[in-house]
């Protein structure tokens, strides 16, 4: 199984130089799009603009497959079991004792499915093309407390090097007769606990390390912070931000305020 | 550390920008920790499982595991926020603002009750039943909005399944960790 620990791929696009904020904001907004709009032919539209963001941004072909491989297969569970649940609507295609089938239902699975699919796939625009240093400095930017901020940032750093450490531990393991890949799915998973405890020990230990490190650093001595860098809205943002925005207000004022089916 | 993350550094909810307002570095360094331990069990560690998604992973233990020893903030910031990335980088990303809520409750409930007179046996398994119970019904009514009753049916077993593992290996792990925390102390110290 690969396992990607680190989205971000390193280029230069217009995607990569807007600020983290900005490209935070504009998911949240697009996903809530695809939340609002109903419409299969809009649907489509909205992925076909995702699914251009993603190309602009320089994805690469893998990673596009990886983002896509998960959500593919309930895709497909959604489109053959909508209608089976979707009883409304006619005209009615098939019948057999109280499930029956109808064209509208069916059209109704397709586009629910398109709908996750731009769910999905507006999240790696973000991912592809912040790194995650960027992406911790913007939620912070954004009213994230700092404390948590450094929180997420100390995870996102240890999660490869925990990644190994349980891999080498369950091989140790292993080597001394640990049977992991026998018995019922149960028995299975509490071999599992000499795997786990050896880790949280080593874990914890780190942790203690850490804040060790922490308090020589005098971590929390000053109330304000400062950066090295800071982060600054450019005209550019501005403008990806105005775009977006427009992009979702259309929509939901037209089917709020207007009353317009989408 | 055997304190945990309860009450260090002023944690109640008060005013912004007080210097007082930061959580210990204990506390940051505890929780940074935990919550990368939860993504990274929650990815490598992958029991094989034929039906739908094809496995477990045993991330539920590590959220269990957090909240029953070191209360119910930690279970569910850790939970929550680790279960969450797990969700980015194992590519359903969409998933994670759920995720986050249901493992955040999962961990948020679980701390709470599990902990009831200096985290009992019984106070264990309730709590982890009632955090169980979180998880699953948050997963169940998003997946209904989200995908439709039949996938979301077809899902409730599979959940079900993996917090049972999940919650048992979590009361596993809980019961000799905080043991060792309240002998041994501060574990740099005896080195």
């Amino acid at each position: 199984m690969t396992v990607f620990v680190d989205l971000y791929t390193d280029a230069d696009t217009f995607l990569h130089r807007l600020d983290p904020r900005v490209k935070i904001v504009a998911v949240v907004l697009l996903s809530l799009l695809a939340l609002i709009i109903g419409n299969l032919v809009h649907l489509l539209v909205l992925l076909a603009f995702v699914l251009l963001l993603l190309a602009l941004g320089r994805a690469t072909l893998s990673k596009t497959v990886f983002a896509l491989k998960f959500v593919f297969r309930i895709m497909v569970m959604i489109v053959v079991l909508w209608p089976i649940f979707d009883p409304s609507g006619t005209p009615v295609l098939a019948e057999l004792g109280p499930v029956k089938i109808t064209e509208p239902a069916i059209w109704k699975g397709v586009a629910m499915a398109v709908r996750v699919c731009c769910l999905a796939t507006v999240w790696y625009i973000l991912m592809f093309t912040t790194s995650q240093r960027d992406l911790v400095r913007g939620l912070v930017k954004l009213g994230l407390r700092f404390d948590f901020g450094l929180a997420l940032a100390i995870a996102l750093r240890f999660i490869p090097t925990f990644g190994v450490t349980v891999e080498s531990i369950t091989d140790a393991q292993r080597a001394r007769g640990l049977e992991l890949d026998k018995g019922a799915p149960l028995r299975r998973s509490k071999n599992y606990v000499a795997v786990l405890v050896p880790t949280i020990v080593s874990a914890l230990r780190t942790a203690d390390m850490l804040s060790l490190a922490l308090q020589s650093r005098a971590y929390g001595a000053r109330p304000d912070r400062t950066y090295l860098r800071d982060l600054k809205m450019r005209w550019t943002d501005a403008l990806a931000l105005a775009v977006v925005v427009t992009i979702f207000a259309i929509p939901a004022i037209a089917k709020y305020l207007l009353d317009a089916s989408l | 550390m055997s304190s945990g993350g309860e009450g260090e550094g002023g944690g109640s909810p008060a005013a912004p920008r007080n210097p007082a307002k930061f959580v210990s570095p204990k506390t940051v360094a505890l929780y940074g920790i935990l919550t990368a331990l939860t993504t990274a069990v929650t990815m490598v560690l992958v029991v094989p499982f034929p039906p739908t998604r094809g496995f477990f992973n045993l991330g539920d233990a590590m959220v269990f595991f957090s909240a029953l020893t070191f209360g119910m903030r930690a279970g569910a910031i850790c939970g929550g926020i680790g279960s969450a990335i797990a969700d980015v980088l194992l590519g359903f990303g969409y998933f994670a603002p759920i995720t986050l809520v249901a493992k955040g409750s999962e961990g948020l409930v679980a701390g709470a009750i599990g902990r009831i007179k200096a985290g009992a046996p019984a106070a264990k398994l309730l709590g982890v039943a009632a955090g169980s119970l979180c998880m699953v019904s948050t997963y169940f009514f998003s997946e209904w909005v989200l995908y439709g009753i039949g996938p979301a049916i077809a899902e409730v077993p599979v959940n079900v399944a993996q917090v049972l593992i999940g919650g048992s290996i979590g009361i596993l792990l809980s019961v000799p960790v905080s043991n060792l925390l309240r002998t041994a102390g501060r574990p740099h110290q005896e080195r």
